[in-house]
């Protein structure tokens, strides 16, 4: 016995050494800058291939159709899109960092990883390539937008697309109850309440654990006059404002939202709304196109829907930036796919086909008031967009999401009440600054 | 004697090269990383630090609390999978009509990955959407499938739905391989169904039943997919498990030292238990 | 004697038929949904309905056809490997007791750590041997746990096999290899034909090590099924459709594997 206690010691031995002989391999990924000019206007005959990842949503569809037209004006650059679904592109992405050789060229990036891949230096300043670039306007992005893409004055990013909440309702119940749109959190709470009848809920909401359950409450908590973080960047979620928000969106999800749906998420939520089950619901602003469609989910209810800010105005507001890797193999060519997509006059083409905004200028162009979505639908997302804050700020935004996610699941679930669970996630975001 | 010793090691040569390479060069790489504060978005060589992983990961309840979430989802979705998966291979033994397709038709759920069949399960589960509750109700059954106290065990039971077939699978060629003098000789003697079942039939089975839970305890023991698709370890953390705990550690939170410290943790406490189950087994059932 | 025979038969066929709905159900469900428009997705009593393509142009369109024919390739090559290797290492443990408990038990380790961690490794093992290009990588992870089960599913069986017949071979004048090939290993190829479909299984539905290890725009199938899991909603009707397409062929194949399975040992393997 002792023996073979012996040889399996040994061969766990020889696996370890094996293994620190290798070990310079971890963490030598990254820097590996390529020829890089750093400069903002590409000329118009470089050549190279732009290999990006992206999520497969419908935005990016739009940004794959607007390849050959890209192609006009820059025909030796090859553009070629890899897209997968939100959580299997990120794994690739930190897994492609990893790499000394370079796995793409231009990438995109979700608010909550700015902070944390600008930290480990995966990513390439912006600030000369964006101030050089002729006639690109940045100035014309909406500031929360740009806001994110920026560490420590440094730009590492253009918008690519935005993802703020807002109220999305149904007109025709609002207009048979007499009611408007809610003006604080009590109105909220009392229309949610007053539009639940038998078959159909008030508002359909979003409580599963983690990302959804914070991402729809933040809004509640801006509606209460509170806020994530105050002007130093400490947490404030143990205020009286937080355990209001809380309070209120306990209570609305147990008399005004659907029965059972304890772990919702989007994807059940908008199919309860669309299908005339619930009444309305907290959700990214660009739904709205997508219910009132006939061809879409809604069917008949197409036309009958609405988007308005959060009582009081501010809401959460989430963004993708385009970024190029500091291992990019042609940044180049990647700053000039970016540049010329997030472009003014190409941004008019892009929203129009139902892209999310990002500038200011192209939600009062004419081409897209007469061919977009509608007047009213703009002027609610410039309301929205110019009040707007994402979940988290700084490092490790990712793990301060989840853990506040936990925390207010615990309270819904009624495994905490609603003053531990906003003391522990207070202390949790505390522990993850440090 | 020598040339035993050369043939059996001869045998054995091919599975210990590969898994050499494909198990021991990871599982030596991560045992390093555990002993090293390796982040992903760390550059430069990770620092060593000793125990400091194990020692801040032993005294994490968030780390107790999805290893006791896991065992229970295990222990619950095996042993229902391990009795019908029994009970049905012993149905289909007996079959004659249609076999091959009936057998085939089993062993569907297998074949769709885990992600898919957890998604399907949280539509067919939605309260508004779904089939089951809409077929519950008109019964007049309401319930909160992934809510408080429901949710691990309805992650347990999409388990049972899509891996029973896997016992039938393993169990049915268990009992085919079974030889059969033993079973005519107990008919002859008389004996009832039952006391050949007991006495004949299972015993004989036992190697390849211990081997079949084996494999499915510790292949639940990676539940993930289900979690990810479906409750994403809510309500509060009922069904965080340890693996998802490992996943949003080590690759969420960028802390890969601290999931392998996790990940080591966790082998030896169930290869420890293996180990005295089999030692157990063996004193028990001497063959 | 014969109304309890009568009875248990029926209890039988009943608890198949519990069975064979359990798991046709749901399908059906599925079936059904890859047909169903957005809005007709939003009804779950709907069962008659004029069936729409749509889906499966889109999947068709998402290039899940290439995507599952890599999967077949991949799991194909681990368990053709696992199935070699494993057999004869199966045989060696539980004949000779090779190794001893430290093999027996160690090849299982991968089995038990997170794909999380040991993902990394592979990772950087593929770098740094520049294989990053070729599908090796995520065969190679693929064999970390298909290998071990495959080998450990078959002891079970080799244990069940008499050692005398065995020994009967060799005073027949068979070597060793040829005991093991020609008179032992017939004995258990139920075992060996519900190894592979279960290996392929493994193979087949992994999703994490093929999302990370395979070549850039090469998807396997797992990856391009979950990737209609977006951002703005399951695409629930075109993931249902690749549902569909991944286990259809599969359910194909191990109807035909099992039946010749089953008639090799009713066609003169048994000898007892």
């Amino acid at each position: 016995m002792s023996t073979r206690r012996r040889g399996l010691l040994a061969s766990m031995g020889l696996a370890a050494a094996l293994a620190l002989t290798i070990s310079g391999c971890a963490g030598s990924g990254g820097v590996d800058a390529p020829d890089s000019s750093g400069l903002g206007d590409i000329p118009a005959d470089t050549e190279g291939t732009v290999r990006i990842l992206m999520e497969s949503v419908p935005d990016t569809d739009i940004v794959v159709d607007l390849v050959a037209s890209f192609n006009e004006t820059y025909p030796g650059i090859e553009v070629e899109i890899e897209t997968l679904a939100f959580d299997q592109m990120r794994d690739k992405l930190i897994a492609s960092f990893q790499s000394s050789e370079p796995a793409y060229d231009l990438i995109v990036v979700d608010n909550p990883w700015m902070d944390d891949f600008v930290d480990a230096g995966f990513l390439e300043p912006l600030d000369a390539r964006i101030d050089s670039t002729t006639d690109y306007q940045p100035e014309d992005f909406f500031q929360p937008l740009v806001d994110i893409t920026e560490v420590e004055g440094v730009r590492y990013g253009v918008p690519f697309y935005n993802y703020a909440l807002g109220y999305l309702y149904r007109t025709d119940l609002y207009d048979e109850a007499g009611m408007a749109v809610p003006n604080t959190l009590d109105e909220l709470v009392a229309n949610v309440q007053q539009l639940t009848t038998s078959d159909r809920a008030g508002i359909a909401m979003q409580p599963q654990r983690g990302y959804k359950i914070f991402e729809e409450w933040a809004n509640w908590l801006f509606a209460a006059g509170g806020s994530i973080y105050d002007e130093t960047g400490n947490p404030t979620l143990d205020t009286p404002e937080a355990a209001a928000a809380l309070d209120a969106y306990i209570e609305a999800f147990t008399t005004a939202a659907p029965a059972n749906s304890s772990n919702w998420a989007f994807d059940e939520a908008f199919r309860s709304v669309s299908s005339g089950q619930s009444a309305s619901m907290i959700s990214y602003n660009w739904n709205l196109p997508g219910l009132n469609d006939p061809d879409g989910a809604s069917g008949e209810l197409a036309g009958s829907f609405a988007l308005a800010p959060m009582p009081g105005g501010k809401q959460v507001l989430g963004s993708w930036s385009w970024a190029i890797p500091a291992n990019s193999a042609a940044s180049d060519a990647a700053w000039a796919f970016a540049a010329w997509i997030t472009s003014p006059a190409v941004d008019v083409e892009r929203v129009v086909a139902g892209g999310a905004a990002i500038r200011e200028s192209t939600l009062s162009n004419p081409t897209v008031l007469e061919s977009g979505f509608g007047e009213d639908y703009y002027a609610a997302i410039i309301a929205i967009l110019s009040d707007a804050a994402p979940l988290s700020q700084g490092l490790g935004g990712e793990e301060m999401i989840q853990a506040v996610g936990t925390e207010l699941s615990e309270a819904v679930a009624g495994t905490k009440t609603v003053e531990e669970a906003l003391a522990d996630a207070q202390a949790a975001v505390e522990r993850i600054q440090r | 004697m020598t040339s035993t010793m050369s043939f059996r090691w001869a045998m054995l040569a091919p599975v210990l090269t590969i898994t050499g390479v494909a198990v021991g060069f990871p599982l030596g790489y991560a045992l390093y990383l555990s002993l090293t504060d390796y982040r992903l978005t760390s550059r430069g060589a990770p620092n060593f630090i000793g125990l400091e992983n194990y020692l801040f990961v032993l005294t994490d309840p968030r780390m107790w609390n999805a290893f006791s979430n896991t065992l229970a989802y295990v222990i619950v979705a095996v042993a229902l999978q391990t009795v019908l998966g029994l009970t049905i291979a012993l149905a289909l033994q007996k079959q004659k009509w249609i076999r091959d397709l009936t057998r085939a038709m089993l062993l569907a759920p297998m074949f769709i990955t885990p992600i898919a069949v957890g998604l399907t399960f949280r539509f067919l589960l939605n309260d508004q959407l779904g089939a089951i509750p809409a077929a519950l109700r008109s019964i007049g059954i309401s319930i909160d499938f992934f809510g408080p106290g429901n949710a691990l065990m309805t992650l347990a039971l999409i388990d049972v739905w899509q891996w029973t077939p896997f016992m039938v699978l393993l169990l049915l060629a268990g009992l085919e391989s079974i030889p059969r003098q033993p079973i005519e000789a107990a008919k002859v003697d008389g004996a009832s169904a039952w006391y050949t079942f007991r006495r004949v039939v299972l015993p004989l089975l036992t190697p390849v039943l211990t081997v079949a839970v084996l494999l499915r305890s510790l292949d639940a023991l990676k539940v993930f997919e289900y979690v990810y698709a479906t409750t994403r370890g809510g309500p509060g953390i009922e069904t965080e498990t340890i693996q998802y705990f490992t996943y949003q550690t080590g690759i969420q939170f960028f802390r890969l030292g601290e999931a392998s410290a996790v990940a080591f943790v966790l082998l030896a406490i169930v290869m420890t238990l293996i180990v005295i189950l089999f030692r157990r087994l063996q004193r028990s059932a001497p063959r | 004697m014969t109304r309890r025979t009568n009875l248990w038969s029926v209890a039988r066929a009943l608890l198949l038929w519990v069975a064979a709905l359990t798991v046709t159900l749901p399908l059906l469900w599925v079936a059904l949904a890859s047909f169903k428009s957005p809005a007709q997705l939003n009804d779950p009593g709907l069962v008659l309905f004029a069936p729409n393509l749509d889906n499966w142009a889109r999947v068709l369109e998402a290039g899940v056809l290439d995507a599952a024919g890599r999967s077949a390739m991949v799991a194909t090559i681990t368990v053709a490997i696992s199935v070699v290797a494993g057999s004869m290492g199966a045989y060696a443990i539980s004949a000779y007791k090779t190794g001893g408990s430290a093999t027996r038990f160690g090849i299982l380790a991968a089995q038990v750590l997170p794909p999380a961690v040991l993902v990394f490794p592979f990772l950087t093992m593929a770098y740094a041997l520049r294989l990053d290009t070729t599908y090796i990588p995520v065969i190679f992870a693929h064999l970390s746990f298909v290998l071990p089960v495959i080998t450990w599913f078959l002891i079970g069986f080799f244990d069940a096999v008499p050692r005398s017949l065995e020994e009967q071979a060799r005073v027949d004048g068979f070597s060793r290899f040829a005991a093991f090939r020609m008179v032992v290993l017939p004995q258990v190829l139920p075992g060996i034909g519900a190894a592979a479909i279960f290996g392929f299984t493994l193979s087949w539905n992994d999703m994490f090590y093929g999302l990370i290890l395979a070549p850039t725009q090469e998807t396997i199938l797992p990856v391009a099924i979950a990737a209609f899991n977006t951002f703005r909603g399951v695409e629930l009707g075109a993931m249902s459709a690749a549902i569909i397409i991944a286990v259809v062929p599969v359910v194909i194949a191990s109807f035909f594997i099992q039946r010749r399975l089953v008639q090799g040992i009713s066609g003169g393997a048994v000898k007892f």
